[in-house]
């Protein structure tokens, strides 16, 4: 006969955010903010093709930290959703919010419920039009969804990146002012962040159906000049 | 729907058909219905692309609409053309619209021209084996790689074929082609690539019920399209009229009488 031994639940939860905490501050962190005429998500990542920012329809945007591989499939998921949706009833009916809580249930149940929580943080973005605002929706390991105002930090060091992003923002600058305070924030005082190092995604309307665009090397030199 | 999440053995990957099998958003074709046509549509090679001219009638017993899009972007570098049901052909449209574009979102990466063209045989197949409402797309575009305008035309059961020179895919299609074996030249430019084009759709509109012509009455004139290097482009409605409207005069100043250099 094989013992159980009795776990308060209160310990368990706990055990289960350090562990999930513990593998999402191994990754490097993500910003995304808003700017006067779009959203811009910079991600510290040094490969250039396993991305951390990706499109999901024609005004949302994902991007997540943690383990590649568990936010890759929520990424995918995101995907077809918004794709499924947009076939079955119409484009203008895909929205970020619904996208949002399906994430947030899916990582609550998992928390709660899988094997073991997933090792990720992830965000939604919405770039707004005449009938939608402009969002950002953040959804933590435990599926705790928060709907973040001007700007959102995910990973490890979120709080202090988060400090100095605030403290360097004040109300919607354009693209390129907002980006080298993403890049700064990001970078801490201590260090520079090579553009090779960084990978940049944004929302922005220009005239097409399709708004995400990633930003390359010689853009980013360009716009941080 | 809930969020749609596979395990790794079930997972239908980048293609949006697959998932939406899956996901129980198509229901395979079994219905028989007399219901709209859509019509004469042609794609023409020329040096810097291909272009297309189709007409905008739908048809049953009657005309059922007069300015339906037969010719549609399937993406950036890609035109898509449908004949047989109107009905089926729309959502063809659809579907491979969506599916080129979760390809390229769900890899990261775009689909080469002959993916596209390939990756529509098992839907033509499918369709065309299993209703009555047949469709036959034309897919026409600038292939990214080689640099070059292609044109793939399709039959009944899905085969795929390149086509070299033209295309064409409707009820009019023995006019239509007629004029564009007559009138083809290789290396031929953008402008007289159209005005053949454009002239293979006045033939068909002529003799083929089934086809619209242009419309002067209501200011409804077929579709133009070009796709080279600069993408998919759309004629507007003051080219397209100029176009029909001098076929149309040389036509009415020799009161009907059509060839040699009267065309």
């Amino acid at each position: 006969m094989s013992n159980y031994f009795y776990v308060a639940p209160e310990q368990l939860i706990k055990d289960r955010a350090e562990f999930a905490q513990k593998g999402i501050a191994r990754g490097r962190s993500i910003i995304a903010a808003i700017y006067d005429v779009g959203v811009v998500m910079v991600a510290e990542n040094p490969s250039a093709s396993l991305y951390k920012i990706s499109e999901i329809y024609d005004r949302i945007a994902f991007a997540g930290v943690g383990k590649y591989n568990e936010f890759d499939r929520l990424r995918e998921a995101g995907i077809r959703w918004a794709d499924g949706t947009g076939f079955t009833y119409s484009r203008e009916d895909v929205d970020a919010r619904a996208l949002a809580n399906y994430y947030a249930q899916h990582l609550g149940d998992m928390f709660t419920e899988g094997q073991k929580p997933l090792e990720v943080e992830i965000l939604v973005a919405q770039l707004g039009n005449k009938f939608r605002p402009t969002k950002l929706y953040r959804i933590a390991y435990e599926g705790t969804i928060s709907d973040e105002e001007r700007f959102a930090v995910l990973g490890g060091d979120a709080e202090t990146i988060k400090g100095r992003f605030a403290a360097l923002e004040n109300g919607p600058l354009n693209l390129g002012e907002t980006l080298a305070h993403a890049v700064a924030a990001l970078a801490g005082p201590d260090r520079q962040l090579p553009i090779s190092d960084l990978e940049v995604g944004v929302l922005e309307d220009r005239g097409d159906r399709r708004t995400f665009a990633r930003l390359d090397d010689a853009t980013l030199a360009q716009l941080l000049e | 729907m809930g969020l749609p999440l596979f395990d790794a053995q079930s997972d239908p990957g980048p293609s949006f058909v697959r998932f939406a099998e899956l996901a129980g958003l198509t229901t395979p074709p079994t219905t028989t219905d007399l219901s709209a046509h859509a019509t004469t549509v042609v794609a023409v090679r020329y040096d810097g692309g291909v272009v297309l001219v189709g007409d905008r009638q739908a048809t049953s017993y009657y005309v059922a609409n007069r300015d339906v899009r037969k010719i549609e972007a399937a993406d950036r570098y890609t035109a898509l053309a449908i004949s047989g049901s109107a009905a089926r052909g729309l959502e063809f449209i659809r579907l491979a619209q969506l599916s080129f574009e979760h390809y390229e979102k769900m890899s990261d990466a775009a689909l080469s021209l002959e993916g596209k063209a390939n990756y529509l045989s098992p839907l033509i197949q499918r369709n065309n084996l299993t209703s009555t409402l047949v469709v036959l797309p034309l897919l026409a575009g600038w292939d990214l790689t080689h640099q070059i305008g292609r044109i793939f035309e399709y039959d009944g059961a899905g085969g795929c074929y390149e086509r070299q020179d033209f295309s064409v895919i409707g009820s009019g299609t023995p006019y239509a082609d007629s004029t564009l074996r007559l009138g083809f030249r290789t290396q031929m430019s953008r402008e007289e690539a159209l005005e053949l084009a454009a002239l293979a759709i006045y033939e068909a509109a002529d003799n083929d019920p089934s086809t619209g012509g242009p419309d002067f009455v209501r200011g409804i004139y077929p579709m133009m399209v070009t796709v080279g290097a600069e993408g998919f482009r759309e004629l507007g409605v003051e080219v397209t009229e100029a176009t029909f409207r001098a076929i149309n005069d040389r036509r009415a100043a020799t009161r009907g009488v059509a060839g040699g250099n009267l065309r």
